[in-house]
């Protein structure tokens, strides 16, 4: 892999959705804006953080790793002085990037689903602000590293096949199988209630689940990068 | 480094319905091939291998001097490709393109980058969605070009355009074959190839039928379609005996 190339690369992807990145940014503020402003529009800054982050992980899957082949622009990119394996693991880094400022300030929002008031208690509890600016790193970590995981499965299938058809295929087994298991399944596991309690304890559970997503994540890159140097076209 | 600019030896690739098979070939630097078929003959399919964004299934690719694809950016960096079926980024400027490739070219030559969009009568300000078709190839000719690659490899450029857009393309690319610059070239209209080859090679249905010089197959009154047809035919009557 040829880091320059790659970086390159990335620039590209992120140049030409600097507009729409911007957009999503600015609906992510106001989702934290909404959700921070009282019970009376909590819940419309919740869905509109969760819309923000749905909306830009089909923007990031349909445009930059999809679109090249749909527009022709892959014969132009694969042209350029790289190989196949630089372009995917661009792909997947620039939607990581794409992702990382917009999706970081909706997960901002989710905060306030919590029963408890998250900014009173901070404010209460004497712990040192160092203390507080950790406990918001894991949280994210938390967050996106799980969001993370879930999108890497999505860009995974999309850069391997180049198809839309088995990317909706992916993104609707993960719905099924990821949406059953948190909403229908997980309640009624007692371990899985407890562990999900311990998550929000000083126990071995946060860094835990971290390093799982974190694992998980490298796995799916490791699988993805085995299938793409497999492949026999690249246009 | 030998005279060779392209060797393509025993090069085969397998799809469900059409094959690519044995194909050896060899491009002197400084030679302008013209590769001439049918549509769906195995034209784009062998520029493809050459330019790496296909893997042969048989085999040996070399371009350059270098294996294709082990050595493909090596020889990517030295090669500029324009294809019939490739586009533009339609939201982007014209100088966006020419930034994005200069980053990845040091050799990119700003100067004549300036002389082409004068030539080609092309503003650098203007996104490619807002272009026509023949706008959009002379584009890709002078991000192709300003790169000063040592090898052209073009798929069907003239395909598509108007008569006066495809004479400012061809005049483009004779220009572009000074400098001992060594092009590639598929069409399947023979008069292009007539203008600009030195060397002709026939394919037709995923086989190289036939090679030699331009002049000889083009000689006495004779149009390379013709001598197309010919060869299609000899080849018919060598298999069926």
């Amino acid at each position: 892999m040829n880091a320059r190339a790659v970086s390159l690369l990335v620039a590209k992807d992120c140049s030409l959705l600097r507009l729409p990145l911007v957009l999503y940014t600015a609906a992510a503020i106001v989702a934290v804006a909404l959700a921070a402003a009282g019970p009376a529009t909590r819940s419309i800054g919740v869905t509109l953080a969760i819309n923000v982050m749905i909306g830009l992980s089909f923007h990031v899957t349909m445009g930059p790793v999809l679109g090249e082949r749909e527009r022709r622009t892959l014969p132009f990119v694969m042209s350029l002085p790289v190989a196949p394996r630089d372009v995917a693991v661009a792909k997947l880094l620039s939607s990581y990037i794409m992702f990382l400022v917009p999706g970081t300030v909706a997960a901002t929002a989710l905060v306030f689903l919590s029963p408890v008031d998250v900014l009173a208690a901070m404010a209460s509890d004497g712990r040192s602000l160092l203390s507080h600016l950790i406990g918001w790193g894991l949280y994210f970590a938390l967050v996106l590293g799980a969001w993370a995981l879930v999108f890497s499965v999505v860009l995974a299938a999309a850069i391997v096949s180049e198809s839309l058809g088995w990317t909706i295929a992916v993104i609707t087994a993960l719905m099924f199988v990821v949406g059953n298991g948190l909403l229908q399944v997980a309640p009624h596991v007692r371990w899985m209630v407890g562990y999900v309690r311990e998550l929000g304890r000083d126990g071995p559970a946060l860094p835990i689940t971290i390093g799982v997503e974190a694992a998980g994540v490298a796995a799916i890159v490791a699988v993805m990068l085995w299938l793409q140097g497999r492949k026999t076209s690249f246009v | 480094m030998d005279g060779m600019a392209v060797r393509l030896h025993g090069v085969g690739k397998r799809y469900t319905h059409f094959a690519l098979a044995g194909v050896d070939l060899d491009v002197a630097r400084g030679r302008a091939l013209g590769v001439v078929g049918q549509n769906g003959a195995g034209k784009s399919t062998l520029l493809r291998i050459v330019m790496g964004l296909v893997r042969a299934d048989a085999g040996a690719v070399e371009v350059l001097g270098r294996a294709m694809p082990a050595e493909e950016r090596a020889i990517k960096r030295e090669v500029g490709f324009v294809s019939e079926d490739m586009a533009l980024y339609r939201g982007a400027t014209l100088r966006w393109h020419m930034e994005l490739v200069r980053s990845f070219y040091p050799g990119w030559d700003e100067a004549h980058a300036a002389a082409l969009l004068d030539r080609f009568e092309l503003r650098e300000d203007q996104k490619m969605g807002g272009m026509s078709r023949g706008q959009q190839v002379k584009a890709m000719l002078l991000l192709a070009l300003a790169r000063r690659p040592e090898l052209l490899v073009l798929d069907e450029p003239t395909a598509g355009l108007d008569p006066l857009v495809r004479l400012d393309v061809l005049r483009e690319l004779s220009a572009a074959r000074g400098d001992r610059r060594t092009v590639i070239f598929s069409s399947h209209r023979g008069d292009d190839v007539a203008g600009l080859a030195d060397d002709v090679a026939f394919i037709h249905a995923g086989r190289l039928i036939g090679r030699g010089s331009a002049s000889a197959f083009a000689g006495g009154g004779r149009s390379i379609e013709e001598a197309f047809v010919e060869v299609v035919r000899g080849s018919a009557v060598g298999r069926a005996a």
